[in-house]
């Protein structure tokens, strides 16, 4: 049985309108996610390389956050309790700290009770994989 | 086209057991400070600060002074510079290992003060001293030897390298092909080391030969529609002692005696019978 040109013409937009609310379905679900957690969070460097002779990496860590709206949230290192940093009603700000460490860092925003975590960032630390081999051994070599 | 004749079977023989031969690190080389260990993928360089004197055995030829001498090496996986050596190792273990190895030819540095084997390998200041180029045997010289004062060119020759360790002796074979087209020889070099005494420091013995095929011997030191001298066999001996000094310093001393094939000896142009190698000095590593 043919379907009328009307009819043809009916289904192609219930299926258009079916695809634009599932898009836009999506679209709401999405600004909704990013209005729950506004709050940007940056590491810079974001890694540190420990060469092979190299225990610690010492090096200075800046942390900028953003927030949509003034905030007012404390910043602090995971295991690291003498560092805090805290804003009242701003919407961005940066912490600059020279640091040594040997193992992830993990640097939040705190809601000022220090009970809910607004932003989690990591900077990782990467060991240069080494690899070993033997040397030549070459005693026809007179310097060796 | 000839040594690629020659070289190729060798070559592509041993590349088809590579992969048959080829073995992973062994589980005793997890770190440079183990001995013999060594990190891939770094330039290692020092420098030997001293004293000392290698003996020209040529008519008129002057000793090669030992003062600075600076070595490097970059290990990669199974590709390293040593030097000036260039090599790629087929199979490594704790017990030994196989690789193709180019080196440059020897005997070159009794002509050139400048051969970079008198730089990086066996000595230096002299080579500030003489023009780039220069031949240090020179026939108008008074009392040199009648002969044509013509180029001894930079060879290089290549081949494999078998290395040994066993009962704490290090062994070492190559057999060598002269590639760059100059004199198409053949040379063979094999030396054994061991330690004599070990404590702090170490006193370490190396016995060896080189043979020479009389390619080599004449591109050196025979005279066309002259002297032609056959194939030569130099045995040698050294021994070394070495001791940790403060830091990345370590004191070095050794004493090289090298007695010259006949056929080398035999040349109107070599005076010398031996060649005496002496250095004493401290090495920095970088």
């Amino acid at each position: 049985m043919r379907q009328s040109s009307w009819a043809r013409f009916t289904s192609s937009k219930l299926r258009g309108g079916a695809v634009s609310l599932s898009l836009a379905l999506a679209w709401a679900a999405a600004g909704g996610a990013a209005h729950a957690d506004p709050i940007r969070l940056e590491l810079k460097p974001r890694l540190c390389t420990l060469g092979p002779d190299e225990e610690q990496c010492r090096t200075t860590v800046q942390a900028s956050w953003h927030a949509a709206q003034p905030e007012s949230l404390c910043l602090i290192i995971v295991g690291r309790p003498e560092v805090k940093r805290c804003w009242e009603s701003y919407a961005d700000g940066t912490y600059t700290i020279a640091l040594a460490f040997a193992e992830d860092l993990t640097v939040q925003l705190k809601d000022p009770d220090l009970r809910q975590t607004l932003a989690s960032e990591v900077l990782r630390v990467i060991r240069e994989a080494l690899r070993y081999r033997h040397k030549r051994r070459d005693p026809w070599n007179i310097f060796d | 086209m000839h040594k690629i004749r020659v070289f190729l079977p060798p070559l592509m023989s041993l590349c088809w057991a590579g992969p048959a031969l080829a073995l992973p690190a062994p589980a005793d080389c997890n770190h440079a400070a183990e001995e013999d260990c060594v990190a891939t993928g770094h330039w290692n360089f020092s420098l030997s600060l001293g004293a000392g004197v290698r003996t020209n055995p040529l008519a008129n030829g002057r000793d090669i002074p030992l003062v600075v001498v600076p070595q490097f090496s970059f290990y990669g996986r199974r590709f390293f510079i040593d030097n000036l050596d260039l090599g790629f190792t087929v199979a490594d273990g704790a017990a030994g290992s196989l690789s193709l190895v180019a080196t440059p030819g020897y005997d070159r540095v009794f002509f050139y003060h400048s051969d970079l084997q008198n730089l990086f390998v066996n000595g230096v200041s002299a080579a500030a001293a003489a023009p780039v180029g220069s031949v240090l045997v020179d026939r108008n010289s008074p009392g040199a030897a009648p002969y044509p004062s013509r180029a001894r060119k930079v060879t290089y020759l290549a081949g494999p390298e078998w290395t040994l360790e066993a009962h704490g002796i290090s062994g070492q074979i190559d057999v060598l092909h002269e590639v760059t087209g100059q004199n198409e020889g053949n040379e063979v070099r094999a030396a054994a080391a061991m330690a004599l005494w070990q404590g702090v420091g170490s006193l370490k013995l190396n016995i060896g030969l080189t043979w020479k095929s009389a390619a080599i011997v004449n591109y050196y030191y025979g005279e066309p529609g002259g002297y032609r001298g056959g194939a030569a066999l130099s045995p040698f001996v050294k021994l070394a002692y070495s001791r940790p000094l403060a830091g990345k310093w370590r004191l070095t001393a050794f004493l090289h005696h090298e007695h010259l094939g006949k056929s080398v000896r035999d040349s109107p142009i070599v005076e010398g019978d031996t060649v005496e190698t002496v250095f004493v000095g401290a090495v920095y590593q970088f």
